[in-house]
């Protein structure tokens, strides 16, 4: 019988720091099976949100339930569903590609055959395969980003956290990227994405929520978004409050 | 399935072997021959104290001597990670979280990584119990199976004591005034050493053995003592250090190291005394130069790490030295040599954060002064002023300190005290510059713990900073030969004629080596590590 709670649940979540409340009362829902476009501007509160979600920093206050399970208590079942492209780097520089996906994979408990054929899969597909013996350090952005995407699916989770997956991947990489993450979603899985390409977000998302100051400011269908002429663009920019004329600048 | 601490280790092993790859071979010669020297030399030592132990005629000595040694062993132990400001190696947990492993298993690593900080004492301890092992005199010689409990009960403590620290560290504005605390307590036997111990401490020392605590139990089995309430007490004593451990290390999983270095942070912090003091360059030099020395100023005095070190510099810098400074009848220096002394020790302990690896602090964002329009060797002058800045600021600091204690000083010892820094400095900083583009290493500012240089650069330490202090010895010889201050100032003034053109040739060194590897250098300073931090 298929689960009917959502994939991820949120409940006055807050994450306080200092005086500052970096998330401030987030109640959101995202349904199975969806790809959810979480969006604001620059220290909002997304990277944050997703580090609570995934344990990584405990919440001052609220509840999270993950695929059904709550967090922390089910930290580790959890965490075995989950495929997770951070934001910051959590890559280990003195690994080859092949070295880390196998790695990841004996972390989520593959077995290190399964582990290491599934590494040399990966690598083929992100197209990381040129040179076996280059290290993660001597990767680009963009290559770095591919390797942690790659890394991220290597379990086959059921629901991924994904903060700026597209940045600094070439057009190319960008494409074979969505296109995976696509057909994630058509056999079931959950996409959880902040991205500042609203083009992207536009492109692929089912449903976007918009977080401003730590607070939640709009949760829509991106279908809903779009009657009008109105792009995500127009909408987001309206919605933080982003819209000013351009101070001229005598020295420019 | 896969073992999630196989995989750890098996990760770390391949992140051995890649770096070694990188840096080849000759990366690993000095400091291995450093290693071997060190771990050798305590090696020695087991097997003396193995020797000595394993005599008929020691087991009389041993009430005493045994529960003492072992103390020292659990004092070393828990302290030398602490005081050397070198945790050994450790799970990185904040890369590792985001796995499903259970939390027990990472605590299993975390005590076997423990085991990196303290193999003198293994060494010891095995030396020891070898020798009591083969003592024809001991009754029963399956006592010394009570060294395992013992090394458990040390490893877990370590574990939990560690973790403790870590999370202290990890606290603005307190992590600096917890490990000046722990450092200044370890100066407390060279305190002893000038007061004398205390009746109270004299009493714990001998009654040791009478005592419920580990390392006694340890010792009364170890002697032949077989009795179960000693077993008793050294498996309580172990079971309780799995607790604590255990207890410590889950604090530590749930930790927010960002919430607690918001604590104490105030928005719109102001303080123009210090705003000031920043824009000083300003009015002695011109852009760019001004600004970068501006810039080294602030982020120096933002980074917790060098606080510290500065901090230590007139503090246990001065403590350490007290037995020498204090003792009657003269130690080996004349007292008025002692403040150059303590000097001296203040620009070692600053080479660490200011000399050795100038770029480590700015990591990749180094990038940018390869982009700005101005030759590279504005930004070495630039970050080396600021460092005599600094270098002139602990050496008043020191004078202060010396002062407040009315310890011998005049103005003429004081100028000596600044002469031979200066001097010393010129060499450090010529040394500093080409290591810097030699042995590049990222550093977190954010640890207040930790080498802040290149394993290579640290084993060639020991012998750079006898070199750079030869023209100062050489002074100081002159004053003692030709008893004048004025062969010692003369020499003084060699020497740091001598150090301004070594600083020179150095710099041009530098120079040269970082046009032509400015990549490679780039790509060290934006590294990060392997699953099990090094520190």
């Amino acid at each position: 019988m298929e689960d009917a709670s959502p994939a991820i649940r949120v409940a006055d979540l807050r994450k306080i720091y200092g005086d500052k409340a970096a998330v401030d009362g987030l109640t959101l829902e995202v349904p199975r099976g969806c790809f959810f476009g979480f969006l604001g501007p620059n220290g909002a509160g997304k990277t944050t949100t997703i580090r609570m979600l995934i344990g990584l920093t405990p919440p001052s206050s609220g509840s999270i339930e993950l695929l059904g399970l709550p967090m922390p208590e089910q930290a580790l079942a959890i965490k075995r569903k989950i495929g997770l492209v951070p934001d910051e780097s959590l890559l280990f520089d003195r690994l080859t590609g092949a070295e880390f996906l196998e790695f990841v994979g004996r972390m989520y408990g593959l077995g290190r055959p399964v582990a290491k054929e599934r590494a040399r899969e990966l690598l083929n597909l992100f197209e990381l395969d040129g040179n076996p013996r280059q290290l993660i350090a001597e990767y680009s952005k963009g290559m770095r980003k591919r390797i942690a995407m790659a890394a991220s699916i290597i379990h086959r989770p059921e629901l991924f956290l994904m903060d700026e997956p597209f940045e600094g991947v070439d057009a190319v990489g960008a494409r074979m990227m969505k296109d995976l993450l696509l057909d994630q979603v058509r056999q079931g899985a959950t996409i959880f994405l902040t991205s500042h390409v609203l083009e992207v977000v536009e492109r692929l998302c089912d449903r976007v929520a918009i977080i401003h100051e730590g607070r939640l400011v709009m949760e829509s269908a991106i279908g809903e978004l779009r009657l009008g002429a109105d792009t995500l663009e127009d909408v987001f920019v309206r919605t933080v409050g982003g819209e000013r004329a351009i101070e001229k600048l005598d020295w420019l | 399935m896969s073992d999630p601490i196989l995989a750890i280790l098996w990760a770390q092993w391949r992140t051995l072997l890649n770096f070694r790859r990188g840096h080849g071979m000759g990366s690993f010669v000095l400091p291995a021959l450093a290693i071997l020297a060190w771990y050798g030399t305590w090696a020695m030592l087991a097997v003396t104290i193995g020797f000595f132990v394993s005599q008929p005629g020691v087991r009389r000595m041993l009430p005493l001597v045994l529960p003492n040694g072992l103390l020292a062993v659990f004092v070393y132990w828990q302290l030398t990670p602490l005081l050397t400001a070198s945790m050994g190696a450790s799970i990185d947990l904040r890369k590792l979280l985001v796995f499903p492993i259970p939390a027990r298993r990472l605590f299993e690593v975390e005590v076997l990584l423990r085991l990196s900080t303290c193999i003198e004492m293994m060494l010891l301890v095995s030396g020891l119990a070898a020798g009591l092992l083969v003592n024809p005199a001991l009754p029963h010689r399956n006592g010394t199976l009570a060294f395992l409990p013992f090394i458990v009960f040390n490893l877990l403590v370590s574990a939990g004591l560690r973790n403790q620290m870590e999370r202290w560290m990890a606290r603005r504005r307190v992590r600096e005034l917890i490990v000046l605390f722990v450092l200044l307590a370890a100066a407390v036997p060279q305190l002893l050493f000038v007061t004398g111990v205390p009746g109270p401490l004299r009493w714990f020392v001998s009654a040791q053995a009478q005592m419920w605590w580990p390392w006694s139990a340890t010792a009364r089995l170890a002697s032949g003592e077989g009795t179960a309430a000693l077993w008793l007490v050294l498996l309580g004593w172990t079971i309780a250090a799995l607790f604590f451990g255990r207890w410590q290390f889950a604090r530590s999983l749930r930790f927010d190291a960002a919430a607690a270095e918001s604590r104490g942070r105030t928005s719109g912090e102001s303080r123009p005394w210090l705003d000031r003091l920043y824009r000083v360059p300003g009015m002695l030099f011109s852009d760019p130069l001004a600004v970068i020395i501006e810039k080294e100023l602030r982020s120096l005095l933002r980074t917790p790490r060098f606080r510290l070190v500065f901090l230590m510099g007139f503090t246990f810098g001065v403590i350490v030295f007290l037995p020498i400074i204090l003792r009657r009848g003269g130690g080996p220096l004349p007292p008025g040599d002692h403040l150059a002394m303590v000097s001296g020790y203040a620009l070692l302990l600053l080479g660490d954060v200011a000399f050795w690896n100038v770029f480590g602090f700015d990591r990749s964002a180094a990038q940018l002064y390869f982009l700005l329009p101005m030759p590279i060797s504005r930004v070495f002058a630039g970050k080396n002023i600021a460092a005599l800045f600094f270098v002139f600021l602990e050496i008043t600091a020191i004078i202060c300190v010396w002062a407040a204690f009315r310890m011998p000083l005049t103005a003429v010892k004081a100028a000596e005290a600044y002469a031979v820094a200066l001097t010393f400095s010129l060499y450090l900083l010529g040394a500093g510059n080409v290591s810097s583009v030699y042995y590049p290493r990222a550093i977190n500012p954010e640890r207040s713990t930790g080498a802040a240089s290149a394993g290579r650069l640290r084993a060639m330490l020991l012998l750079i900073y006898p070199a750079a202090a030869i023209p100062i010895l050489l002074a100081y010889g002159a004053r003692y030969a030709f008893e004048s201050d004025t062969a010692f100032w003369s020499v003084i003034a060699i020497a740091a004629a001598l150090g301004a053109a070594f600083y020179w040739v150095a710099l041009d060194s530098a120079l040269e080596r970082i046009e032509r590897n400015k990549d490679k250098i780039l790509r060290t300073l934006s590294e990060g590590e392997g699953p099990v931090r090094l520190s």
